[in-house]
């Protein structure tokens, strides 16, 4: 090995160790939610229940995505302030975040929803914090603003289209309104017929349960899964939006919470007037959620931040040697290439 | 992104897949020139497949006049022009180097950039997403011509004289090209969308797809709809059932697709070719759509230069002004209408086979006649013959039986008017 070939194996090394950072970052944040210890049912309906103000609120920040195509430079959410609170049941977090426009429609092709996510590692670790990696499963809670307006009222096509006229719809139920005949069979509703969960008339609740294990892999759970309740409001630029969900589940895509538990825990927001769908987000790194004590249900939640969960596969010491590794390699490249020359 | 071989385009290309190609390519070739804009085809489609609650505005099959209609409205006029933005800020000057013409090179080497290659860094491909308003007009500009230069009232004496007509429109009817590089299949971010190993069919996954529209903003030719009541996209499936031969009515064998067999035009003629491993189709000359492909060549592909390699191939019509034709169907205009225009003794036969059979033809044989007439056409003298062509469906059958002049009947004079 000359003077010229170190350098390349020193930089192959670095870039390998960047590799195995990059699948699996640390808390990077070091952002701690304490989801605060009350009795009684939690405020899963309401944003301005006092309850909430005992908590302390997190700003998380959210940043472009930019690992996978597409990617969206001009992501419109640059953070959302995180709020937990817990009653050794359920867990219920409250998401607020500044938007001008309340974008609650998808029906024409050029109405993109207002959206926002909470993800969950399925295993022990954190994996790639963009939608998780093989063998990393991530457990993802999606509230979307056209499923929450929906429970009040369906969006409809008169409303998207104000001079509709349609004659009639073959195989569509009689029915007063034509635009809301149901239909007894599903094969002219296609993708209500594949089963797809979008594609449903109606929605229970307007967090949508999913798993991923990968960029392109997010799958909806079964209907007969979905689990997760929610409740978003819209007021003067601002979303604020509830999601909550039993702490344990017997579902193997669903994240099983313990309270004496640290859990990873990401986010990602989408701005529907800004076009952004799918990959067309702003997202944050893992951060850390724990959850208040029970003894001290009135309290405000610690403000000292736990250690952050090991990044997959490896104890934190493991990463400290690696690092201490990596710089010595770095010095040692150096020092290779102010050696003179002996070929 | 790797590199796979475009044989329209005559060179490799960048696309996000490796080359995989389908065992046989649905493809079909329109013969503009005989189009009579009637819309038979659109409403056959509409009539299959797309009747229902949030499909209203949705034309898997259209009929456009061109140069000014189009659906969704201007998507030809968007894409040039988000294509030419990216070659002036490349600085590239696409164009077709003829001299390279050859036998993976059909029609030369197009030196400018496919929509992959023109892509935004950020984005898989070049596209936009046409707003709700462009889709509801399906046929606006119907039947509406380029204007006469001069004369009163806007009339020309020789408005209408080949072999460039100074007033003209034409129909362009358009179907999903069911392109061998899909820029929907490209640019979804979850492999929703698919190509089919059996036929090269192009369909949305309808369980996968989320209704992200991606495939709505890169496919240049807009073919992918969204459907907001189920909240996914859809698209022509082709008729598949029919492809797959499930109908009863042609006994087994792959049968054309609906738009295709209603044409009382009798413009199209549909089939599934044979493609080699390495994409290329593979030498059938007794094959109607290779013949009128590969060696014939008159028909052509809709925007090669897009790179998508589409699979349904137009015979320009004879009239239009070259240029515009060029732009269109790439450098292979002028030769496709060279010939169209004085057909040659199997070309004209072939031409008979178009929309006279249901089920796809596969093979024909061609039967020799008498002269019939000799004409002079663009000086030249052109001879037809009556020869009789002859069509075999997939298992070898006869399918259909044709002679180049139509048979007369002659009714007796005691009925002249009997029905």
């Amino acid at each position: 090995m000359n003077r010229h070939t170190l350098p390349i194996v020193f930089l192959v090394v670095l870039a390998a160790l960047a590799v195995g950072l990059r699948t699996a970052p640390l808390s990077s944040q070091g952002l701690t939610i304490t989801a605060a210890a009350v009795e009684g049912a939690l405020p899963v309906n309401a944003v301005d229940d006092p309850l909430w103000q005992r908590t302390t609120a997190v700003d998380v920040p959210l940043s472009a995505q930019m690992i996978a195509k597409p990617f969206w430079p001009t992501a419109k959410v640059k953070s959302i302030r995180v709020r937990g609170l817990h009653n050794g049941q359920d867990l219920a977090l409250l998401l607020e975040w500044n938007d001008d426009t309340r974008n609650d429609a998808s029906l024409r092709v050029d109405e993109f929803r207002d959206s926002v996510a909470v993800q969950f590692p399925l295993v022990a670790a954190q994996p790639f914090v963009c939608m998780g990696q093989q063998g990393g499963n991530v457990n993802i809670w999606h509230w979307k603003a056209d499923w929450q307006a929906a429970l009040v009222a369906r969006r409809t096509l008169q409303a998207a289209h104000p001079n509709i006229y349609v004659d009639y719809y073959p195989f569509a139920e009689a029915d007063d309104n034509l635009y809301a005949a149901a239909y007894a069979d599903t094969t002219y509703l296609t993708a209500e017929a594949a089963g797809n969960l979008l594609a449903m008339p109606v929605h229970a609740s307007p967090v949508e349960d999913l798993v991923a294990g990968g960029f392109g892999t997010l799958t909806s759970q079964p209907a007969a899964a979905q689990n997760v309740q929610g409740y978003g409001v819209w007021q003067n630029g601002v979303w604020r939006v509830i999601f909550s969900r039993g702490l344990r589940s017997n579902e193997s895509d669903d994240i099983v919470l313990t309270p004496d538990q640290v859990y990873a825990v990401a986010f990602a927001a989408w701005d529907g007037a800004n076009g952004e769908r799918n990959g067309a987000k702003a997202t944050s790194q893992w951060v850390s959620l724990q959850f208040g004590a029970a003894a001290a249900p009135t309290a405000p939640a610690a403000p000292e931040a736990p250690s952050a969960p090991a990044p997959m596969g490896l104890p934190l010491w493991a990463w400290i040697i690696l690092g201490v590794l990596g710089l010595l390699i770095l010095l040692g490249g150096l020092f290779a290439l102010l050696l003179p020359d002996r070929t | 992104m790797p590199d796979v071989y475009n044989w329209q385009i005559g060179r490799t290309m960048a696309y996000p897949y490796p080359e995989a190609h389908p065992r046989r390519q649905f493809a079909a070739v329109f013969n503009i020139n005989r189009c009579i804009g009637c819309q038979t085809c659109t409403g056959a489609c509409k009539a299959t497949w797309t009747f229902s609650r949030g499909q209203e505005t949705m034309w898997w099959n259209n009929v456009e006049t061109k140069p000014y209609g189009s659906y969704p409205q201007h998507w030809d006029v968007k894409a040039l022009q988000l294509l030419d933005e990216a070659h002036q800020a490349a600085g590239v000057q696409p164009r077709w180097d003829r001299g390279q013409t050859g036998e993976r090179a059909p029609y030369g080497v197009y030196n400018g950039l496919t929509l992959t290659e023109a892509a935004d860094p950020n984005e898989v491909v070049l596209g936009y997403l046409p707003t709700d308003a462009e889709w509801r007009y399906p046929n606006f500009y119907e039947d509406t011509s380029t204007a006469y230069p001069g004369g009163p009232f806007g009339l020309s004496p020789d408005g209408a004289a080949l072999p460039e007509h100074q007033a003209w429109f034409f129909y362009l009817m358009r179907v999903c090209n069911h392109c061998t590089y899909p820029a929907c299949l490209a640019a979804c971010p979850r492999k929703a969308i698919y190509k089919r190993e059996e036929d090269g069919i192009v369909l949305i996954d309808q369980e996968r797809c989320r209704g992200y529209r991606k495939c709505v903003e890169a496919c240049p030719y807009k073919k992918t709809m969204y459907r907001g009541v189920t909240q996914v996209s859809e698209k022509c499936v082709a008729c598949y059932p029919r492809v797959e031969g499930a109908d009863p009515l042609t006994d087994g064998v792959p049968m054309e697709a609906r738009c295709m067999a209603v044409c009382p035009g009798k413009i199209r003629l549909n089939g599934l070719v044979e493609i080699a491993e390495d994409g290329s189709w593979v030498e059938a000359p007794q094959h109607p759509l290779y013949y009128l492909v590969h060696i014939a060549q008159v028909a052509l592909p809709l925007y090669p230069q897009f790179g998508t390699e589409p699979n349904i191939y137009y015979i320009p019509p004879r009239w239009a002004p070259r240029p515009y034709l060029r732009q269109m169907f790439g450098p292979g205009v002028d030769q496709a209408v060279e010939r169209y225009t004085a057909p040659s003794r199997e070309l004209l036969a072939v031409l008979q086979l178009f929309r006279t059979t249901q089920k796809m033809i596969f093979r024909f044989e061609i039967e020799e006649g008498p002269l019939v007439r000799e004409v002079a056409v663009n000086g030249k003298t052109w001879q037809m013959y009556n020869d009789t062509v002859i069509g075999f469906d997939a298992k070898g059958r006869e399918a259909v039986r044709l002679s180049v002049v139509e048979p007369l009947h002659e009714r007796p004079p005691e009925r002249p008017n009997s029905i």
